[in-house]
């Protein structure tokens, strides 16, 4: 019973983390219909930014993570506005978005890498605390603070979606561009909002993974690649989706090493992805239109 | 043997060019004259040179043998990826080729057994071709140009036969070729499967030049090298293909002559081959001498 319990812990922390990441990436998604995969080097970003602010500057660890959040979002808008939006202004197709999103996500990286070296780095802010037993499973205090806010965070982005003029405007979008700009919609002012959301949503995520595990400068392509799958299993277009898909894909992952080897978790993640991508690319709860022929 | 007469450095340099025309030019193929979004190119490559690899030092096949079925089996691979794929259009097709690479460089780190994993496959022996081994670094090199040449000259052929304008009517018009009665998911089968072919020959060339492999050759950062040296060539373009593979190969070498540590060189690669490709997106985006957009 307490392998159970462990595995269903960790699937849980495991899966908000991912959820974390495809929540943004779908939202974007969402409203701009292209792979923004440099989403998750914004996780990364966000992580390097709060190491930055409190651990090499000493800066007091709230306004260190306020600042790391402003930096997110306005990362986001220079991603969009210096980079995607001039090639959506010249009609480059989505696939030209996607290979930018590529070269975005490996020029950073490495621009990381080259800045704060190759080696791990750690955010010392809470101490290694004693795990709680919880139902026979060890969880740490923080690995609670990780599933909770998340928690949270999915609730308001849920009610953000539904009950604001600007989620209303967003949903709007996502569902049909051109009808959407017909009733006065500001496509880029939506698009540009999304893609500040969205990477604030990333700068949450590299916050709370900064806390709980090592930083590494490829630690964005190993992110994404986990919230992109999440958002596949789930169905891409739509951020609840995503975030359940997200959630799935942890569960499967740590009930799969119960009958595999530890070493299997990636080969699971990607098996999943393929079965997905290839037999029901819509995703679970996702629509049909737009992505088969 | 002849005598080395150019330096080691530039001989290096120029076995890699002609392994990477090989790899280009075969996606070109698929990518701009087909039209087909393939994103796991890379994959192929790699399949090509852990088949190679492992025939050679594991079951002691002559080297013929193994550098034939790198290709082979690679093309096989093609096969199977548009196999499992036709029914995608557009980005999900792309996002499936990319996730095949994925999962290919997973399989090589997991699949310990064959492929030993991150360790990958150290001592894989050097050509040997009618009982000549290839030792020196320059016949390699001229080994590498022999093979380069011919691969280009039958794709060349390929691409300006009546098949090859086929295919760039399946890259043009897809729905008016199946209004004309021609089966376009079969001419992609064979475009696919040519590429691949050429892709897994790259493979088998590289594994052999270096003597070892890991997973660590087929990351994405490879697939953006191999993409940029596509986009700036230009798509359906076998001369900006060549052209670019020797100058997106070429430009990073000016770091070395920067006397920057090594710590700063292999991200700095990384980071002109990642600012070359997004500028020539956003600036010009049918390359040197492409004819097509990329759609």
């Amino acid at each position: 019973m307490s392998i159970f319990s462990q595995l269903t812990v960790n699937g849980l922390i495991a899966g908000s983390i991912y959820a974390l990441v495809a929540s943004g990436f779908s939202l974007i998604y969402g409203t701009n219909k292209f792979m923004h995969f440099a989403h998750g080097v914004s996780v990364a970003v966000a992580a390097y930014l709060l190491y930055s602010f409190f651990s090499l500057a000493g800066i007091n660890f709230y306004f260190s993570v306020l600042l790391t959040l402003i930096f997110s979002g306005v990362f986001g808008l220079l991603m969009y506005r210096g980079i995607y939006l001039p090639l959506q202004n010249k009609k480059a197709s989505n696939v030209i978005l996607l290979i930018a999103s590529i070269g975005i996500l490996i020029l950073v990286e490495n621009l990381i890498q080259i800045i704060y070296g190759a080696d791990v780095k750690v955010i010392n802010f809470i101490e290694v605390a004693q795990g709680l037993n919880f139902f026979g499973a060890i969880i740490t205090p923080l690995q609670i603070v990780i599933i909770l806010s998340s928690v949270i965070l999915f609730v308001s982005l849920y009610f953000f979606m539904k009950k604001t003029r600007l989620g209303r405007d967003m949903r709007a979008v996502a569902d049909n561009k051109e009808l959407a700009s017909i009733v006065g919609i500001n496509y880029k002012r939506v698009a540009s909002y999304s893609f500040i959301i969205g990477s604030v949503l990333a700068g949450i995520a590299g916050i709370l993974i900064g806390l709980e595990q090592n930083l590494r400068p490829l630690m964005g392509t190993d992110l994404i690649i986990r919230g992109f799958t999440g958002a596949v299993i789930g169905g891409i277009t739509s951020v609840p989706a995503s975030i359940l898909g997200s959630y799935i894909l942890g569960f499967a992952e740590n009930y799969g090493i119960w009958f595999l080897p530890s070493g299997y978790k990636d080969a699971i993640a990607f098996a999943l992805l393929l079965i997905f991508l290839l037999f029901r690319p819509r995703g679970l709860f996702g629509l049909k239109r737009e992505v088969e022929k | 043997m002849p005598v080395e007469f150019i330096s080691p450095y530039i001989t290096n340099l120029l076995i890699f060019i002609g392994i990477y025309i090989i790899l280009v030019v075969s996606l070109n193929l698929t990518l701009g004259y087909t039209g087909m979004l393939n994103l796991g190119h890379v994959a192929l490559f790699a399949i090509g040179a852990y088949t190679s690899a492992l025939l050679m030092t594991r079951l002691d096949f002559p080297f013929v043998i193994a550098f034939l079925a790198a290709g082979i089996f690679a093309g096989f691979f093609g096969y199977v990826l548009v196999l499992a794929t036709k029914k995608l259009k557009g980005d999900y097709f792309a996002l499936a080729t990319l996730g095949f690479a994925f999962i290919v460089v997973n399989l090589l780190l997991n699949l310990q057994g064959l492929t030993h994993g991150p360790l990958g496959i150290p001592g894989i022996p050097k050509p040997s071709l009618f009982g000549l081994t290839i030792q020196s670094n320059f016949s390699y090199l001229i080994f590498v140009a022999i093979v380069a040449f011919v691969s280009v000259f039958i794709i060349y052929k390929i691409v300006k036969s009546p098949f090859g304008r086929i295919l760039e009517a399946t890259r043009d018009d897809e729905i008016g070729l199946r209004v004309l009665g021609k089966n376009t998911v079969k001419l992609k089968y064979k475009a696919m499967i040519i590429s691949g072919f050429f892709a897994g020959i790259a493979g088998s060339l590289f594994a052999h030049y270096l003597s070892f492999i890991d997973p660590s050759s087929f990351h994405l950062s490879e697939i953006i090298l191999v993409l940029t040296i596509v986009i700036v060539g230009g798509l359906a373009s076998i001369k900006g293909s060549i052209l670019a593979s020797f100058v997106i190969l070429l430009i990073p070498e000016v770091l070395r002559f920067l006397a920057l540590p090594s710590s700063i060189i292999g991200p700095g690669r990384q980071i002109i081959y990642a600012l070359i490709l997004i500028t020539i997106l956003m600036y010009k985006p049918r390359g040197l001498f492409g004819r097509v957009d990329l759609e």
